[in-house]
């Protein structure tokens, strides 16, 4: 009885931990979400700053008719604009001057002097638009001005006044993010607090109950062992057994209907083996059972999977589809999503860079807010590895990426899962049809033929195995 | 001057950000209604026009749960008349006959919702498609049986009148004018509140999680959506919205009859909100009113169907046929369709004005 509520306890531990350490994982990156938009946001005021002045030099240096070019060139661009806008009231007036020769033949002299007059009338306008291009203090007698300071000291006064006004912008960025830097900390500690009396609460009563490590070895992430799967009367998978290196591309082989799909299905636990063990690495020093967790949980493990044809939600647009995918990392309750608190926005806010980034790096930057009906499948399959990173995962599980691609589409496939494996320090797990990719790409083929492992090692090793040939091609 | 002009640059940038802000539609809708019931009483509007704006509002706020339900769960449900009916009984009995306050109302038909809303929740969760939409209607289907038969609580067949309601300890008894102009403000202010939390649902991670439930159950669990929490979370939703609007109902009409809650009921729902785009908001409300308030407003006064109601009837079949095939988005597609054809002719009259006025460019 006793270990019953204890094992029951520690479930509801677990999925406690599992929350402080999502809300951990939020507050860091919501903080250094805002240093980014903050620096960005000073970095711009800055520069505002700096034109606004170097703008006011310009006009103190034009006073005493030294020519500035930025000036200058605003001038030419004023004049050009008004020659423009002129260019087409003259336009005008000779359409009206044509429609009213076309309309009254007979009154052609009357019209022409009335369009004479609206020339010059034009004309007289456009000077006077000229003049006031050219500030007025250039005209002005600006021999006192001139006397009394040299440009030298003008240009002094006015950096010392912009040294003044930066050295404001910085210190209220200074002090925002020291107000920031406290806050976070208190919420931080809070957080370490309970964190640390979770981690106790499991701590003790692992002591009661001994935890099992199975013995999974250190740089092992993923043990199957003897895996069952049957179908009524059909055996699936029959007592398969293999291991998942740290940090390795996996791949699965087989002939159609070996149950390859089957095994990944146990793995994130659609179905519910008959038999066997599935132990997984969720991080150095914690060895999970999987078969302790529902299938909607496996995801906050670290494992995610793709599909054999694309699942995307075809009525949101590309990002949103990475924020469903998201969907753990959100801790924000039903209310709070009722009332669109502030911490569902910053949530958000962190979540939608974080795609950005992440489409960026796939080079889908292009499709963020299409719709992915109708899109071209080589594209919706990178939306759906997109989609893996969003969780920051361990283990990501492809069922036939290459599926349905054409050779140079492959190509860049393979390029991006090796990109992936070396830059997110995840280890892949892949089914695959499409050999040239599987003996390309993977460090490890495990071949299976009617549930049954027949071989595994290297891509040479398989190539060169003789049971796999006979399975692939049957026996002579 | 110039002062003067950057003052007015700031009030119409802040007045852009306000217009832009996704609320700002749903209040404005609700205000025009309330300058509508204004204009009623200066006797500018006939009463029928304000009985057409109360009705809408009120079967928008159950379609709008339907919609939650239908077009984001993907999770088809025949029984909300049924729920509606309980919503109008609950208020008609607890608040109505036993004189509880309407707080205790309140909270003991969101309880009566919630207990509903799991016990089909459930149901759904084995059952998909056409099952679950001929389970939810045996559901109805008893919940109207159940009204009629059990006649302490509903009345039976003489139905359960309401006289008056009570709120802040100020009676109010029909029959005065401030009856109707406090559950018109009442109505309104549900409708904006209805509309500014479906917003919010879709726009958060249960609106998307409920699409992408809709899409692909097994896409959905392995991105960590559980399948219960939303599919009971969709039901439990829109069991409330159908209750509070059966409760605004019986508080309008003063009258709640349980034959009246049948199968034909929960079709026209389903009816108005495929009509007016399921997905759309200001859709289903467009839904809403050619389905039920058209009838009340327009078709009822013409001669026509005056002789032959049945009609009425075979209009709303060919409006579904017609929108089915030719707009399966609903008439919000419509709508978006004229809007952009609207923007392409302008900016071409535009240029062929430029063309007239300037000459051929060269």
């Amino acid at each position: 009885m006793a270990k019953m509520i204890d094992r029951q306890l520690l479930k509801l531990l677990i999925i406690l931990d599992e929350r402080i350490t999502t809300k951990n994982h939020f507050f860091s990156q919501y903080h250094t979400y805002l240093l980014d938009t903050w620096s960005t946001k000073k970095q711009m005021r800055l520069d505002d700053l700096k034109a606004a002045h170097a703008k006011a030099v310009c006009r103190m240096a034009y006073r005493m008719h030294v020519h500035c070019d930025d000036l200058d060139q605003e001038i030419e661009q004023r004049k050009l604009t008004i020659e423009e806008k002129f260019k087409w009231k003259h336009k005008a007036l000779t359409q009206t001057l044509r429609r009213k020769n076309a309309k009254y033949p007979k009154k052609s002299n009357e019209h022409q002097t009335w369009f004479q007059a609206q020339e010059a009338h034009l004309h007289s306008l456009k000077l006077k638009r000229m003049e006031r291009v050219v500030p007025t203090f250039v005209n002005a007698n600006d021999s006192s001005v001139a006397s009394q300071e040299s440009l030298g000291a003008i240009e002094a006064k006015e950096n010392a006044i912009l040294s003044v006004k930066e050295q404001k912008i910085e210190a209220h960025y200074a002090r925002k993010i020291a107000s920031l830097n406290l806050r976070t900390e208190k919420k931080r500690q809070r957080l370490m607090l309970w964190e640390k009396k979770i981690k106790d609460w499991i701590h003790t009563i692992y002591q009661r109950n001994p935890k099992d490590d199975y013995g999974l070895g250190e740089d092992i992430i993923l043990h199957v062992e003897n895996l069952t799967m049957r179908f009524g009367g059909l055996v699936a998978v029959d007592q398969l057994s293999f291991d998942v290196k740290q940090g390795e591309i996996f791949g699965l082989i087989g002939p159609n209907g070996a149950g390859k799909t089957t095994v990944f299905n146990c793995i994130t636990k659609f179905y519910r083996p008959a038999g066997g063990k599935m132990i997984f690495r969720k991080s150095p020093v914690d060895v999970i059972e999987l078969n302790d967790y529902p299938v909607h949980r496996i995801v906050r493990q670290g494992i995610i999977r793709t599909f054999q044809n694309v699942e995307l939600v075809w009525e949101l647009s590309v990002i949103d589809n990475l924020l469903v995918a998201a969907h753990s990392r959100f801790h924000t309750g039903f209310f709070g999503q009722l009332l669109h608190i502030p911490k569902l926005r910053h949530e958000e806010a962190v979540l939608r860079q974080k795609a950005m980034h992440i489409l960026e790096r796939l080079g889908l930057l292009a499709y963020m807010n299409a719709i992915p009906y109708g899109l071209p499948y080589g594209i919706l399959k990178r939306i759906e590895l997109a989609r893996t990173l969003m969780v920051d995962p361990k283990l990501i599980i492809l069922d036939e990426p290459a599926a349905g691609l054409n050779d140079q589409e492959t190509r860049e496939l393979a390029g991006i899962i090796r990109d992936i494996r070396d830059q997110n320090d995840v280890t892949i797990f892949l089914v695959e049809h499409d050999m040239g990719l599987v003996m390309d790409i993977c460090d490890t083929v495990c071949a299976i033929s009617f549930g049954k492992k027949i071989a595994i090692g290297s891509p040479k090793e398989i190539q060169a195995n003789k049971t796999v040939r006979d399975a692939y091609l049957g026996e002579e | 001057m110039d002062r003067m002009m950057r003052g007015i640059n700031r009030f119409i940038r802040e007045f852009k950000a306000i217009v832009k802000h996704p609320y700002f539609g749903y209040v404005f809708f609700g205000m025009m209604f309330l300058i509508l019931l204004l204009l009623r009483n200066q006797g500018w509007v006939t009463i029928s026009v304000i009985n057409t704006a109360v009705i809408v509002m009120i079967y928008t706020v159950i379609s709008l749960g339907f919609s939650l339900l239908l077009g984001f769960g993907g999770l088809a449900s025949l029984g909300t008349a049924g729920f509606v009916g309980f919503g109008s009984f609950l208020m008609g009995y607890l608040h109505g006959v036993l004189n509880y306050s309407l707080g205790v109302t309140l909270v003991l038909s969101l309880s009566v919702a919630l207990a509903i809303g799991l016990i089909v929740g459930f149901i759904s969760l084995r059952i998909e498609g056409m099952y679950l939409a001929i389970i939810t209607l045996g559901l109805g289907e008893i919940l109207r049986q159940f009204f009629i038969s059990y006649d302490t609580f509903t009345g039976g067949f003489s139905g359960r009148s309401f006289r008056e309601f009570t709120l802040f300890g100020i009676n109010f008894v029909s029959g005065d004018g401030k009856y109707f102009n406090m559950v018109y403000i009442i109505v309104v202010i549900m409708f904006v509140l209805a509309m500014i939390a479906t917003i919010n649902i879709i726009k958060s991670p249960t609106g998307r999680a409920l699409l992408a439930m809709k899409n692909s159950d097994s896409a959905a669990q392995s991105m960590g959506i559980s399948l219960i929490k939303y599919r009971l979370l969709a039901f439990v939703l829109s069991t409330v919205f159908a209750l509070l609007g059966g409760m605004l109902y019986i508080m309008h009409t003063k009258f709640s009859y349980a034959p009246q809650w049948n199968l034909s009921f929960s079709l026209e729902i389903l009816a108005a909100v495929i009509v007016g785009g399921a997905q759309s908001i200001f859709g289903i409300a467009i839904g809403v009113f050619l389905i039920f308030g058209l009838k009340i407003s327009v078709l009822n006064y013409i001669p026509f169907f005056q002789a032959n109601p049945a009609l009425i009837v075979i209009f709303n079949g060919a409006l579904i046929i017609l929108v089915v095939m030719f707009y399966p988005g609903g008439l919000i597609r419509l709508l978006q369709t004229l809007k952009y054809i609207v923007v392409k002719r302008f900016g071409l009259l535009k240029q062929k004005w430029r063309r007239y006025r300037y000459g051929e460019d060269d």
